[in-house]
């Protein structure tokens, strides 16, 4: 999968304003914004700067950034805009002598860095790890509508454990797959996928008025192995193919290094066949690292969602 | 919406290969919910997810990298070449394609695919010293891979380390080294692992790696073992056993047999594109030579110096190695007044004062002092007026480069200098200057790190090395992939000096300009197993009486030359059909 340059903006944006940076400017090719504290410890690199922030207790000042998402485009608007402006003064000296110089950079609080983002640009890839740790345990409450307000009578509330996992299928080639799965404290039913039963749905970690929660039967590590016993069944039900294919693979290449050892094993020098032995045995382990398949599950997010009774 | 009750068969099932659960997202929500706090926020969750779907690997064997790589275009052969390591030899290959196809993008590109497949995180890449910083560059700039050099001993910690070899199997970082485990480990100039018994050979077979790339333009040098060698060391018994090997499938030291059955067990762990083959497509190169005939007062000056040479020579009864410096004097005269007068003020200090050497070499400087033109620069900018293009001069010497910037200059060139000695920033600003303003760079250094300048497609020759490698490097600088345009290349030589004769060799016995030599390096590892050439030249010009001896000599040893070149093309030509 890729990603357009207005998918590449929607998930910045949506990074922006979830940390409260302060957006400067927008266009649809680009952004201007000055980052929110929490966004500038997660995305500059400057620990040091932040120690000295927090332990002298001195006023933060955040970067900001041009983040430009079509850079063409961008480019082109920022030539009509930019005909008035006058062109920077060149540095004499310099340029007498080298004929052109470069601008020299404005440093400092004030400038403002451009900087190009597009699908694969490791700026998108540290927003969505930031998301990630951001984002990795929630406890979230559905949002009533008006109406329940008004009612006398509580709503029943029935918390729901989701996890999102990621199964990774790896060999000497790999292949993923996104699993998001909720379980019912209360019934022990298990949804899959579980956004579907989100749909429509708005979660905010405030607590509601007038919303009681039914009390779980289900303790959290029980719900956990149960869901990672659905998610054991499905993973088993998958194509191994690629399984076999990959130990096939593994035994051909073991058999090649088994037949070149087989003579140089043969070395009757006490302290050579020593040596050829750790080498033997170091060029196996290395190939079946290499080769033999596995299975490796793991969570990107999870959380407690109470949700509405569907009233069943 | 599937939905399922927790049965009582809920056993889970076995998984036919091992199944590692990660349990600690587990362990943080029940920390937090004994703290109460703090909670993540929904949208960012949603978006983490989102970006998790963005870059999921959802196939085993589609090439995911390109689609990360904003502004790199890959050539064909080496999509190919990428994809076939990747999902056919499993990530360990020798990538073999010959100078200038482009080793470095493909192996670039298969590094970044492992990476964004999570397969490598940890990565050692071994290279020649001074290609360090540029390997770490393009990793960088090309495929937002963030390499780091190694300097000092915590730089080992980080994730994708470029360093030399020669660091990297000395203590201490050799012990450190072999404890680790690298996913990915990538070796440039692999050609130098030809022999098993050296301490590089045994380092690199001890290190733990998963994936394995080696790098060569030359697999073959000397010896079909050097091969063997090399394949032992990423797959050991791809070949066979050492003895199956040599009776298999080597006749002579460089003649293969059974080569249909050699070139199937090669294929699977080699892949060697070669120029001109499919759709590379490299510009033509015009060659002129422009022979210049030295004014009075500069053919009086080489007439001094020759002597002066000659006379030194029999004074020291034929010691050449202290003499092969003074010929440097007359390869300076063709070259500029400036820069042989450099080296005679460093000479006249050497010598004490009351010896008679001293007043020779005062006639030499006043001989300098008469000159008042240089005719090669005068030629040069004529030339370079006509162009009216970006042109690149280069010469030898640091003098001359002053002069010439002087000269330009003065004749309302924008020109820039380049040099060896230069730190990194100061290259690549005088690259920026030069792709800017300036018209002319003129250079003193072509090899080394990559001074890449394809939008320029003239270059000037001012003198010329000695070094055949070091002429294909500078015409190497515009003559590469990228260049649209057809490049022009002058050559300046004076008549009747060795200049002349250096040309004659370099032109029509090696036909340097013309052609992109594939196999320059092998031709000249096998001509210098006794002697460099450039050593050979220098004695060659010293023993000789006549003008005609000089000629007669340069003749054969061009013959020599010629005669390795046909047998390499014939070797080269007999393993391409093997590979056909």
């Amino acid at each position: 999968m890729s990603m357009s340059s207005q998918q590449v903006q929607d998930h910045m944006m949506t990074y922006l304003e979830s940390t409260e940076c302060q957006i400067i400017e927008k266009s649809p090719y680009h952004v201007t914004v000055k980052l929110s504290p929490q966004a500038d410890k997660q995305l500059t690199n400057r620990p040091y700067y932040w120690g000295f922030v927090e332990r002298t207790g001195a006023e933060p000042e955040t970067l900001s950034f041009t983040f430009v998402f079509d850079p063409e485009q961008y480019d082109n608007n920022q030539m009509d805009d930019s005909i008035p402006q006058t062109k920077p003064q060149q540095d004499s000296i310099l340029s007498r002598y080298f004929g052109t110089a470069p601008m020299v950079p404005r440093i400092g609080p004030g400038r403002i860095q451009r900087e190009d983002v597009t699908y694969g640009s490791n700026r998108l890839q540290q927003i969505w790890n930031a998301a990630r740790q951001e984002g990795s345990c929630l406890y979230l409450f559905e949002q009533p509508a008006a109406l329940q307000r008004e009612t006398l009578f509580s709503a029943a509330y029935e918390p729901w454990l989701g996890v999102c996992f990621k199964a990774e299928m790896s060999c000497d080639v790999k292949k993923e797959e996104l699993h998001f799965v909720g379980i019912s404290l209360v019934t022990g039913r298990i949804i899959s996928p579980f956004p579907e039963r989100l749909h429509g749905v708005t979660l905010s970690p405030r607590l509601p008025e007038n919303i009681h929660i039914q009390p779980a039967t289900v303790s959290l590590p029980q719900a956990a192995i149960s869901l990672e016993a659905y998610m054991t069944r499905m993973l088993a039900e998958m194509d191994y193919g690629w399984a076999e294919q990959a130990r096939e693979r593994l035994s051909e290449e073991l058999a090649v290094i088994d037949i070149y050892y087989e003579d140089l094993l043969k070395e009757e020098d006490e302290e050579k066949l020593a040596a050829i032995r750790e080498q033997y045995a170091s060029r196996r382990s290395e190939t079946t690292w290499q080769y033999e398949p596995k299975v490796q599950l793991s969570a990107i997010t999870c959380g407690l969602f109470h949700l509405r009774s569907s009233g069943r | 919406m599937n939905t399922s009750q927790p049965s009582a068969n809920g056993q889970p099932q076995e998984l036919p290969v091992p199944l590692h659960i990660d349990r600690s997202w587990l362990e943080q929500l029940n920390n937090r919910l004994e703290k109460g706090g703090p909670w993540g926020d929904w949208r960012l969750a949603q978006l983490a997810i989102q970006g998790e779907e963005a870059r999921l690997v959802t196939s085993f064997d589609e090439l995911q990298c390109l689609k990360h790589l904003q502004g790199l275009s890959p050539l064909p052969h080496q999509l190919d070449t990428a994809h076939k390591v990747l999902f056919e030899m499993s990530g360990r290959a020798i990538l073999a394609d010959e100078v200038g196809l482009g080793k470095t993008i493909e192996a670039g590109m298969i590094l970044k695919e492992y990476m964004i497949r999570g397969l490598v995180s940890k990565v050692l890449i071994l290279v020649p010293a001074s290609l360090v910083l540029q390997w770490v560059r393009e990793l960088n700039s090309k495929f937002g891979i963030s390499a780091v050099a190694q300097k000092k001993a915590y730089t080992w910690h980080s994730d994708v380390v470029v360093a030399s070899m020669d660091t990297a199997k000395r203590d201490p970082h050799k012990d450190f080294l072999l404890e680790q485990e690298y996913d990915m480990l990538i070796i440039d100039e692999a050609h130098k692992l030809k022999n098993k018994k050296t301490t590089n050979y045994q380092f690199i077979q001890k290190l733990r790696k998963k994936y394995c790339l080696l790098l060569t333009a030359t697999p073959v040098q000397n010896d079909m073992s050097e091969l063997f060698n090399l394949i032992t060391l990423l797959k050991p018994g791809q070949l066979g056993r050492q003895g199956d090997f040599s009776t298999n499938f080597v006749v002579g030291k460089r003649q293969p047999k059974n080569q249909e059955q050699l070139k199937d067990e090669l294929a699977k762990v080699m892949i060697r594109n070669r120029r001109g083959e499919g759709p590379v497509y490299f510009t033509k190169r015009n060659v002129s030579n422009i022979s210049l005939q030295l004014s009075a007062e500069e053919q009086a000056l080489y007439d001094g110096v020759t002597a002066f040479v000659k006379d030194q020579y029999k004074a020291s009864e034929g010691n050449l190695s202290s003499m092969l410096s003074l010929v440097t004097l007359q390869r300076e005269v063709c070259s500029s007044r400036d820069a042989v007068f450099l080296t005679l003020v460093n000479l006249s200090k050497k010598i004490p004062d009351e010896s008679p050497l001293t007043a020779k070499v005062w006639e030499l400087v006043n001989a300098i002092k008469a000159i008042k033109a240089n005719t090669k620069a005068e030629k040069t900018i004529e030339l370079i007026k006509q162009m009216n293009e970006k042109v690149i001069v280069f010469t030898e010497y640091r003098a001359t480069q002053e002069y010439l910037l002087q000269y330009f200059q003065k004749h309302g060139l924008i020109c820039v200098p380049y040099r060896g000695g230069m730190n990194r920033g100061k290259k690549d600003w005088m690259m920026d200057l030069f792709r800017g303003r300036a018209q002319v760079m003129i250079a003193t250094e072509a090899g080394g790190e990559g001074i890449n300048l394809q939008f320029c497609h003239h270059m000037i020759n001012f003198d010329l090395p000695w070094n055949p490698m070091r002429v294909e490097q500078r015409i190497g600088r515009v003559h590469r992939l990228g260049q649209q345009k057809d490049v022009q290349i002058y050559n300046l030589s004076t008549s009747g000096t060795i200049e002349e004769h250096i040309l004659h060799l370099l032109h029509e016995k090696i036909n340097m300009f013309e052609m992109v030599i594939g196999g320059l390096d092998v031709i000249l590892e096998r001509f210098e197993k006794q002697e460099s050439l450039e050593k050979s030249l220098y004695k060659l010009f010293l023993e000789s009486d006549s003008n005609e001896e000089i000629r007669q000599k340069v003749s054969s040893l061009g013959q020599t030359l010629d005669q390795i070149k046909q047998q390499v093309d014939y070797e080269s030509e007999t393993m391409r059909e093997e590979e056909a």
